[in-house]
């Protein structure tokens, strides 16, 4: 009696194991097959042109760089980045520590929750009706603001949800010193939610460095490189969309190849982040990687 | 019923204090009349949920950190009622200390948790700082073991050292009062100990009240015991006497097990 119910539990215990690998394994199948298909064709164009020269027109010779992508998502992400990034924070923290309770922050919250499932292409629509069209013009500006709306939710509500972590007797510990609400935030409950915050902002920033659609009513694209804000401003994302939809061969070689890039850049962020998250400092993932290669040499 | 006697000149003195977590429902602290002597030590005790906690925190006003609440009555503090709406609680608070059941560190040097409050006086010089930094930390009998490493993060230390840290940031700014909220409960019995010696050390400079669920604790520090029960002051006497002759039936079955 007593073995068949074991039996029972064991067989129990496999058929989930097997399901939930088999779940993770469809998962990283595909992922894997993405990051394959990327590298094996955008290689070909991976060279240092690739990366210092403007495109060469369809028929002259040379196939000629995306640099003007590099520079154009280089210096529209940046900027998002410096208006999402503190704007984002702050909301945090008011709905963490000042607004905590009040009907206001409810709203606040649910907002933030609205934005981050609402199509990317919505915020880039209104930032047109905004931005673009009183300019007469598409421009790299409304690309970062467009961006830094997408971010924003992610980098508000991280930093909130971090901050709520933040045990109680933390805080009351600070106040029972005699301490300032702005003193308690500052020196205490922000110290202790950074690394989460910092996570947060990281993830934030590698999911609109990823999006097209709020580019392509905002910032549109360029065939040269630019550093003026008020002009259209080529980046990775939206040159992929058009050399991927192109007629010619190297544009979608070269659309390869500049996924593959992006996905490295967002890939190196993601890591980055996870990193901060269990070790808690800049130095954790090469401690990670010096452990790792001691255990290697040990064993 | 209650018992409570009479102390000359307390430092603290509750005088029909009601307390409310919530305006609507039954206070969770009933006319509770005690002195607190000073240069003493006051041991609250009685069973969980008997409102020991909620009223040590009634004295330093943390409960007005969170809504709803509701205080009656009068706390004396230095001839002024302290519950009016008036107090300043920055400075209430810099002048009635309070240490808490978990150590709490903060994110920080071993040094800057200790100038922590001392910043907030505005206190910048450096020597004076570290001085006084020097002196709370050998106050706390945490010199021998930090002094070589005030730079290292607070978290390094043992949890035993963690709270005498506490301490010491508390009594940096040398408060007239300092409430302990059952502060030996997470620890082991040797820093425990050291804990216990310390309090007793303190009391020479300020009067301490200190919340705990051991009795023995109570009768080792206590020069005075209050027994609180459902919310209710049942007897408040020098510890002696709660222990070996209480005047109410209530404390004698507590002190004596019959339950709790």
């Amino acid at each position: 009696m007593e073995n068949v119910r074991i039996k029972s539990r064991v067989l129990k215990s496999n058929v989930i194991m097997i399901l939930s690998t088999l779940a993770a394994l469809y998962g990283i199948v595909f992922l894997g097959w993405i990051l394959v298909s990327i590298i094996y064709h955008g290689y070909e164009y991976l060279n240092l042109d690739f990366f210092t020269k403007d495109p060469v027109p369809p028929g002259m010779p040379g196939v000629g760089g995306l640099r003007m992508a590099f520079i154009g998502q280089f210096i529209i992400t940046t900027i998002a980045a410096f208006i999402g990034t503190p704007i984002g924070i702050m909301a945090g923290i008011f709905l963490a520590e000042y607004g905590r309770g009040t009907w206001w922050a409810m709203f606040i919250r649910n907002l933030a929750d609205i934005v981050i499932s609402m199509p990317a292409i919505v915020i880039g629509a209104a930032v047109y009706v905004v931005l673009v069209a009183p300019l007469q013009s598409f421009n790299g500006l409304s690309g970062s603001v467009a961006l830094s709306i997408l971010s924003l939710p992610y980098i508000t509500v991280a930093t909130d949800e971090m901050l709520k972590l933040v045990p109680k007797e933390m805080r009351e510990a600070a106040y029972a010193l005699g301490a300032y609400k702005h003193y308690v935030i500052k020196k205490v409950t922000m110290r202790v939610a950074k690394t989460g915050i910092l996570t947060g902002v990281i993830l934030g920033l590698a999911r609109m460095a990823g999006e097209a659609a709020p580019l392509l009513f905002t910032s549109f694209n360029n065939d040269h490189t630019t550093f003026n804000l008020l002009k259209p401003m080529a980046t990775l994302t939206i040159t992929i969309f058009i050399y991927a939809t192109g007629p010619y061969h190297e544009w979608h070689e070269q659309a390869w190849a500049a996924g593959f890039v992006l996905t490295l850049g967002v890939l190196v962020a993601v890591i980055i982040a996870k990193y901060l998250v269990h070790g808690g400092s800049f130095t954790a993932p090469f401690m990670y990687v010096a452990r790792r290669i001691t255990k290697i040499n040990k064993g | 019923m209650s018992s409570v006697i009479a102390i000359e000149s307390p430092k603290i003195d509750i005088r029909n204090l009601n307390f409310y977590y919530n305006k609507s429902l039954e206070p969770a602290l009933e006319n509770i009349n005690m002195p607190i002597p000073d240069k003493r030590v006051t041991a609250l005790i009685g069973p969980s949920g008997c409102g020991k906690t909620t009223l040590l925190r009634c004295l330093n006003r943390m409960h007005d950190l969170y809504p709803g609440i509701k205080y009656e009555g009068e706390i004396i503090f230095d001839n002024t009622n302290i519950l009016s709406k008036s107090t300043d609680l920055i400075v209430l608070r810099s002048r009635i200390g309070m240490v808490f059941q978990k150590p709490t560190p903060f994110p920080m040097s071993i040094f800057e948790n200790v100038a922590f409050g001392l910043r907030l006086m505005g206190i910048n010089n450096k020597t004076e700082l570290k001085d006084r930094v020097e002196a709370a930390i050998k106050m706390a009998a945490l010199w021998d073991e930090v002094g070589n490493r005030l730079n290292e993060n607070a978290f390094s230390l043992s949890g035993g050292q963690q709270q005498r840290l506490v301490i010491a940031r508390a009594i940096a700014v040398n408060p007239e009062v300092l409430l302990f909220d059952e502060p030996t409960s997470a620890l082991d019995p040797i820093s425990t100990a050291k804990i216990e010696e310390l309090i007793i050390e303190l009391k020479k400079r300020m009067a301490i009240v200190i919340v705990t669920h051991n009795m023995q604790q109570a009768a080792r520090i206590g020069d005075y015991t209050a027994f609180m029960y459902l919310g209710k002051l049942i007897e408040f006497d020098k510890t002696e006497t709660i222990f070996t002759n209480p005047k109410e039936k209530l404390t004698e079955d507590y002190i004596t097990g019959r339950f709790g």
